[in-house]
């Protein structure tokens, strides 16, 4: 294990911050696409809610590789346009996130009491205007930790990205295997490597979890 | 946006279907009582009296957290060789699938039996209940509430899960979208079809579990959890 490190480690490193980067870019756009189905779910209109609900239903009953070929090979025939190999994974793990970032949008606006909502309107707010300053900064705190967990998520599934050819953490590691032979070496070394990575990062969402406590109230 | 759908295109292929319908379900329900197995194991770890057995416990559930499924795969189908132990696709899958859905499994399991206070066992035991019969008719009826809409999204977690087992060369529904879909270049109806195939299983588990949630719990009981 060590002489592999030694050999490949900087190139290991550098996957490992491409992997972080794009699991980053899928959590923010899968981020934007969720608050807007959550926004969705906590609708007034009923058709807007099912809408949505079927669209988290959808997407949290596809697996994560069958959307990275749909976005590699369905998706340019649709638009007409070929993707790299970078953009299709990004989509897919937007779709994949989306669908979770949307379960965490609505919970964190549905644990703001109704009568805070009543409240702002008999106040003569507007939804904006409610949303701006009574619920969106109280829905955030709660949002917050249970983002940590989908960016743990989106990170994981970012290595479905090598099935479509796109050279990330664990492409890199099976390019090195093919080459030296040593799989046990490198694959021991990459999953140690993504534990350091997620167990970094829930670390840190505990820390924020603990800065704001809202865990338990 | 002018793809033009012919679902005829596939139907060739469709004669496949329930077979790989069949790796993909076989799969996973071998996967599910195993990772249950392992579960009940690993939550009667982090339970235990012993520091060490609590930090293991610990440590294999954190480590199966944050760790990708798929370079477990890999490690179980490339790495094990090495040490001379030669396995197939579907017994690799089998095997990377229930160490980490025993992780989560365990967690489950645990966040149920932590539900009940200390109180509880100490009233039963005063009563001359045994040890079985304290698990059989205090512990398991309230902890069973706990897991069940749980334990229904660990089971379509690992539905969704088996799909992997294509990348080791099992032929599962998502190996049969890729051999269909190379093969007529025909990918959005493929993917139709695949899709449908995993979105009926996974709701139909949804569905049963609400279905029976109700039965067992009666109309109170509303499917938590996801």
């Amino acid at each position: 294990m060590s002489s592999v490190f030694a050999d490949y480690g900087a190139l290991l490193l550098r996957a490992a911050g491409i992997t972080l980067w794009i699991s980053w870019l899928g959590l923010l756009l899968g981020g934007l696409l969720g608050a807007a189905v959550g926004l969705a779910r906590t609708s007034r209109w009923r058709v807007l809610r099912i809408l949505a609900l079927l669209y988290t239903e959808l997407f949290r009953s596809i697996p994560v590789l069958i959307l990275m070929f749909f976005c590699y090979f369905g998706l340019p025939l649709l638009v007409g346009l070929d993707l790299s190999p970078f953009a299709a994974a990004t989509a897919a793990l937007m779709f994949a996130a989306s669908s979770l970032m949307a379960e965490v949008v609505r919970a964190g606006i549905d644990s703001v009491a109704r009568g805070q909502w009543e409240a702002a309107f008999a106040s003569g707010m507007r939804y904006r205007q409610v949303m701006r300053h009574i619920v969106g900064p109280q829905a955030v705190r709660v949002m917050l930790p249970p983002s940590v967990g989908v960016y743990i998520a989106t990170l994981k599934e970012s290595s479905l990205a090598s099935i479509i050819g796109y050279v990330e953490l664990t492409k890199t590691a099976l390019l090195i295997r093919e080459t030296t032979g040593q799989s046990l070496e490198v694959l021991a070394t990459i999953t140690l490597l993504y534990f350091v990575i997620n167990y970094g990062i829930s670390l840190v969402g505990g820390a924020l979890e603990r800065k704001y406590a809202i865990a338990h109230y | 946006m002018s793809y033009d759908l012919n679902l005829r295109t596939v139907v060739p292929y469709l004669g496949s279907l329930p077979e790989a319908a069949l790796v993909t379900v076989g799969l996973s329900v071998f996967t599910i009582v195993l990772s249950l197995l392992l579960g009940i194991g690993g939550a009667l770890l982090r339970r235990s009296r012993a520091v060490t057995f609590r930090f293991v416990g610990a440590a294999y559930v954190e480590f199966m957290r944050n760790t990708p499924l798929l370079v477990l795969l890999y490690l179980v189908y490339f790495g094990l060789p090495q040490l001379g132990l030669r396995l197939n696709g579907f017994q690799a899958a089998l095997i990377a699938l229930t160490i980490n859905s025993g992780a989560y499994m365990t967690e489950i399991l645990r966040g149920g039996l932590m539900a009940i206070p200390r109180g509880q066992y100490e009233a039963a035991f005063s009563q001359g209940m045994t040890g079985f019969q304290t698990f059989r008719y205090i512990v398991f009826p309230q902890v069973f509430r706990i897991i069940y809409p749980p334990l229904g999204n660990q089971f379509i977690q690992v539905v969704l899960g088996s799909s992997l087992a294509s990348v080791v060369a099992v032929n599962d529904v998502a190996s049969w979208m890729q051999t269909a879909g190379s093969a007529t270049f025909r990918y959005i109806e493929t993917f139709l079809v695949a899709g449908i195939v995993y979105v009926g299983l996974c709701q139909a588990i949804n569905l049963a579990r609400i279905v029976t949630g109700r039965l067992l719990f009666g109309p109170a009981h509303v499917a938590r959890g996801r």
